[in-house]
């Protein structure tokens, strides 16, 4: 099977989700290219050049020289039928999402969207708000993925070599109709929790509100958001938008870090789906430790102090 | 001057249960027959019909069956027939079958069913009798001409946690109506302030009342007969608080498990989601949950006062049907009927009254009138005096209840009509809170209320004013405090009421969003300073099937 | 300016979900149904739009069997013009292409100016809908809009980037947009929305005139899914727990 990797550019650099993605497709058996689109396609080809690839194909043209769905979605359509690659895989990004679909239709090819992993059978993709796991197969030769976040690891990236080559597409202004301005950051009023890689959590646990900006110290030092479970936002110690459960929000980051949390089926609902979950409470029964990681049963407000000092001496050293 | 939205129609009911259905429906009939139409509309303040409705239930399919002469008993929406039946006294691990069981407690003939499935099948009819259903509306007042009552006021929406008025604000409306039909279920709210105004409990027993508690368990394939109908008395409740079990078999393999207490006892410590956490630690209950997921839970208050204790059924402008009347037959264990029936009878009332264009008491007494001649009062005197009897325990009941049986309904043997104390002026002070010290909830087959309360699907828009009035909340940490230990973190089967440490002191945390719109706050607590209003519409339980 | 809103019917997020005997969806009989939460404000975006524009015609458009009238008439409630149902067969649609298809044959006719789909739907969630019909109608598209602002012939767009980033672009209509929830507040429907909702038009569309014979990817299988999980316990003095705690995170979870 023929892959194309087509990679994203995260603000200059190559996103962490296009590594994954290569890391993906190495996995499905067959030659893996990528494809870079973008004034700054060079310098993502090369971020990849010491990994086992047939070759990074470049794309550098005036009217893709930034993202717009037009441009791409054809950009790709020309490469994959120039050179005939059959599975086009691509990271889960809201890019993606956003020109993919626009190739599946130029095409008439499926795109199965959002994996998670696969084997012969098929594609593993998420329902029903990831209460069920889908079986996704194709009746088709050519077809479109991505995979979700995390689901494959840039760690695992089969090292090697490759060269670059410059590709020329076929593009005229009437062919891209949009015009984008420049991407712009907005003031956080509320908190994303939702894309947070690393987020602690209060639970009553913490006893008093005065022991919450201990919380927050820990979580600068560690870059993590802070959320919490309900009782601490109807005891009005911390802002509401901070609530993870049921009637709250519902976060699947990479580390799951909850201190205090009994773990009441209403809050579990909303953090299940957390890659990594390290939990501390002094209850050695509580609910929270069967679905955990990693379950340090102790004295939270002991180990927090400790725990920041530790982390202190970790970024000094 | 807030601007409201202002609707009139011919008729209104108020809730979409049964009563209200029934009586929509059968209204609208009688009307085309008699070549007139009016414009009906039935508020429900869930967010979908029957999200509010809960029961065993056991059907009797008396009512429907007048209601549709031209369908058979397997066009509705029944689990399946009552095939097997049993009666049992419990004790903490055995069970004792009654030697036989009395025809009035037995079920022959009569159909499993789902409430909210009951319900949803005839909302779908009232759709297509032109009947709107307004769901995610509540009714909040009732409108007044003097003393005439001219329609209904919904609740506002988008008043935040402080009483302001957040983006999505809207007024309630108002709703005028020629008749006002109150089919509001148990201790309606508008049904309360009704009684109220009017004295319509003038003679009348006061009502008294039971809280049912329940739990739809997911059974493995073939594991569940359909149709299967057991009832028992003893554990957990002992002898002096008025109750029982009940397990009906329904279809695709579900048990559904309650619990009936009576709002009646005497130690403020009881809680009625406790009591039925104990139920399930029977061995024989034990058994038959085994290997089985819980899937839902709910709570709901029942009227168990009998035929005494129904209100005056009219005023000017408005009426009572269902079990906001009153209309259950505790001895049966069934409402459902009745509450058709009572609508049914008030649409025939209703169809005169608006052929004469008259909305007065004295021509919505026919109403009254012909409840009298029909099979509502036949059903409800035998059984006049049911729960009453318990007031001198189990035994003291069922003594009473077998006596009854042969006596048309009377007490004791003798007494026409016994008469009976409101359960809240029942509890005692001081009583000891320790009855459920052995009460493990391992989360598999028992659960804490929170547990319980997550399957009960209940949501409520966060940022609004609680719903449950607590008129004085200075008796909750004084007084109520000393005299009963604050009964309502017991008597609530949804934690909503929480006394939590402030300071040094104590305050009450209401948590509002777990409501599941029983009543039995409204109904228990000892001083009544607690007022269940309707919250912003469309919030509580989102029950499917029970 | 007319304007499409395509809403889907889903199982509600409370609603049980047990299989169906073949697993491979569930069983609808005992499943209970919503509109699409994202479709919503998709909706409500349309309405605002419309109000704005101060005239124009919302057109509500879904897809499914008989049951999704109950969601064009939520809808109409709170003030579409009209709907149309495309009548779905059998079981559920899961090909998105084969959809999109279906929807295009009906929406090209109609030459709207807007169409407006929710983010993704809560059912199986391929989120490509509104794309792929656009690119069908040849419309532009955008996808995860935060803000709209109707100018003369063309739609100025927020969408939505990762990370706090956002981006504005101006498409010339006619545009297929997809909308991110939360950009605005859905209204309640009045009651006067509810009893004129009945008298609103629904157009049907058998499935035969819509529905093309080709899929070209399906669901095979649904199950739910296992969490394998050892867990690791932690105890002792507050030192060696925080010991612990740092090798964790710098070995395992790797965040340090």
């Amino acid at each position: 099977m023929d892959i194309l990797v087509v990679l994203e550019d995260n603000h200059g650099s190559l996103h962490r989700m296009s590594k994954e993605a290569v890391a993906g497709a190495q996995k499905m058996g067959g030659t893996v290219t990528a494809l870079a689109i973008g004034g700054n396609a060079e310098a993502l080809a090369g971020e990849l050049s010491d990994i086992d690839l047939t070759e990074v194909i470049t794309v550098n043209h005036r009217l893709v020289s930034s993202y717009n769905a037009d441009g791409y979605s054809e950009v790709v359509k020309q490469v994959i039928e120039s050179e005939s690659y059959l599975s086009i895989v691509a990271g889960h990004t809201y890019q993606t999402r956003d020109y993919m679909p626009r190739l599946s239709a130029k095409r008439g090819i499926p795109f199965i969207p959002d994996i998670i992993s696969f084997d012969a059978d098929g594609f593993v993709k998420q329902v029903l708000n990831a209460k069920l796991n889908a079986i996704v197969s194709t009746s088709v030769e050519t077809f479109i993925l991505s995979f979700q976040s995390a689901a494959f690891s840039d760690e695992d990236l089969i090292p090697g070599s490759c060269a670059s080559r410059p590709f020329e597409v076929n593009l005229d202004a009437s062919m891209v109709r949009s015009e984008t301005e420049e991407p712009f950051q907005e003031d956080a009023g509320d908190v994303d929790l939702e894309s947070a890689e690393l987020i602690i959590s209060i639970g009553r646990g913490i006893e008093k509100e005065e022991n919450i900006p201990m919380v927050f110290e820990l979580a600068e030092a560690l870059g993590a958001e802070v959320s919490a479970s309900r009782p601490v936002v109807d005891s009005g110690w911390i802002e509401s938008f901070r609530q993870v459960g049921s009637s709250g929000q519902t976060v699947a980051p990479k580390l799951y870090f909850s201190l205090g949390i009994s773990g009441a089926i209403q809050h579990v609902v909303g953090m299940k789906g957390s890659k990594n979950i390290l939990s501390i409470n002094k209850d050695p029964d509580a609910p929270i430790f069967e679905i955990g990681d990693y379950a340090v049963v102790g004295d939270l407000l002991e180990i927090i102090p400790k725990l920041i000092e530790a982390l202190q001496t970790e970024k000094n050293s | 001057m807030i601007e409201r939205e202002a609707l009139e129609l011919d008729i209104l009911f108020v809730g979409a249960g049964p009563a209200s259905l029934a009586g929509a429906v059968h209204l609208k009939r009688l009307l085309r027959e008699s070549g007139q139409d009016a414009s009906v509309g039935i508020l429900e303040k869930a967010v979908e019909v029957g999200a509010h409705s809960l029961s065993g239930a056991i059907v009797d399919p008396r009512a429907l069956r007048e209601l549709f002469l031209d369908k058979n008993d397997q066009d509705f929406p029944f689990e399946a027939e009552v095939s097997e039946e049993h009666l049992y006294y419990l004790t903490d691990n055995k069970k004792i079958p009654f030697p036989f069981i009395p025809p009035s407690m037995n079920h022959h003939g009569c159909f499993v069913a789902s409430l909210g499935k009951l319900t949803r099948w005839l909302s779908e009819i009232c759709e297509n009798e032109d009947i709107d259903i307004f769901c995610g509306f509540a009714g909040t007042e009732l409108i007044y001409d003097e003393d005439r009552v001219i329609g209904v006021r919904t609740g506002d929406r988008g008043i935040d946690k402080n009483g302001a008025q957040k983006p999505q604000f809207e007024p309630g409306a108002d709703i005028y109506a020629k008749i006002v039909v109150l089919g509001e279920g148990t201790r309606g709210s508008l049904t309360k302030k009704l009684i109220h105004k009017h004295n319509l409990m003038d003679g009348r027993n006061p009502q008294v009342w039971a809280l049912g508690v329940k739990e739809l368990w997911q059974m493995p394939a073939g594991t569940v007969q359909s149709g299967y109908v057991a009832h028992s008395m003893g554990f957990p409740l002992g002898h002096d608080i008025f109750g029982g079990a009940f397990l009906y078999g329904m279809k695709n393999d579900i048990w559904n498990l309650g619990l009936v207490v009576g709002l009646d006892y005497k130690n403020p410590g009881v809680d009625s989601h406790h009591e039925f956490q104990n139920l399930k630690t029977h061995p024989w209950i034990r058994s038959k949950l085994e290997g089985g997921k819980v899937i839902a839970y709910g709570a709901k208050s029942l009227p168990e006062g009998g035929w005494y204790s129904i209100p005056k059924l009219s005023v000017n402008g408005a009426m009572l049907i269902g079990d906001s009347a009153g209309f259950l037959n505790g001895q049966r264990l069934k409402g459902i009927h009745l509450a058709m029936k009572s609508g049914m009878l008030a649409a025939e009332t209703i169809s005169i009254a608006l052929s004469e264009n008259n909305f007065t008491e004295i021509k919505l007494g026919d109403y009254e009138d012909r409840m009298k001649s029909s099979w509502i009062k036949d059903e409800l005197l035998k059984v006049r005096n049911f729960h009453q009897g318990f007031d001198h325990g189990l035994f003291g009941g069922l003594t009473n209840a077998g006596i009854g049986l042969l006596t048309a309904g009377r007490g004791w043997g003798f007494k026409d009509r016994l008469t009976s104390e409101a359960g809240h002026l029942q509890m005692e002070k001081g009583l000891k809170k320790d009855r459920y010290k052995d009460l493990q909830f391992d989360g598999t087959y028992l659960f804490d209320k929170v547990t319980d309360i997550y399957h009960s699907a209940t949501s409520h828009e966060e940022d609004q004013i609680p719903h449950l009035h607590v008129n004085e909340p200075d008796i909750c940490i004084t007084k109520c405090a000393e005299e009963y230990g604050n009964p309502c973190e017991n008597f609530c089967p949804a934690d909503v009421y929480e006394m939590v440490p402030d300071g040094e002191n104590q305050r009450l945390q209401i948590n509002f969003s777990n409501c599941v719109h029983c009543k039995t706050c409204d109904i228990m607590d000892p001083y009544q300073i607690i007022d269940w209003v309707p919250p912003e519409g469309g919030g509580g339980p989102t029950w499917i099937n029970l | 300016m007319k304007i499409a809103v395509l809403i889907k019917q889903v199982p509600g997020s409370e609603s049980p979900l047990p299989l169906n005997s073949t697993q491979t969806w569930v069983d609808e009989a005992q499943v209970t149904y919503t509109m699409n939460p994202p479709d919503n404000y998709a909706l409500e975006e349309a309405l605002l739009i419309k109000e704005k524009v101060g005239d124009g015609e919302v057109v509500l458009v879904s897809l499914g069997p008989e049951r999704v009238k109950k969601v064009i008439r939520e809808g109409l409630a709170k003030g579409a013009d009209r709907g149309i149902h495309l009548e779905e067969d059998s079981q559920i649609e899961t090909d998105p292409l084969s959809i999109a298809r279906s929807f295009a044959s009906v929406l090209q006719d109609e030459n709207f100016d807007l169409i407006l789909t929710g983010l993704q739907s809560d059912d199986t969630g391929m989120g490509q809908t509104g794309v792929l019909i656009g690119e069908f109608l040849e419309m532009t598209t955008a996808t995860l809009v935060v803000e709209t602002k109707i100018l003369n012939g063309q739609i100025r767009i927020k969408r939505e980037l990762e990370s706090g980033w956002f981006q504005w672009v101006k498409l010339p209509l006619p545009s297929s947009i997809s909308i991110q929830s939360g950009l605005n507040t859905p209204r309640y429907p009045s009651l006067k929305g509810i009893m004129g909702a009945k008298k609103k038009e629904i157009r049907v569309i058998s499935a035969s005139e819509h529905q093309s014979a080709t899929r070209a990817q399906a669901i095979d299988q649904v199950f739910v899914p296992q969490t394998t999980k050892k867990t690791e316990v932690i105890e002792g003095n507050a030192d060696t727990v925080v010991a612990r705690i740092v090798e964790i995170l710098k070995y395992d979870v790797k965040v340090l």
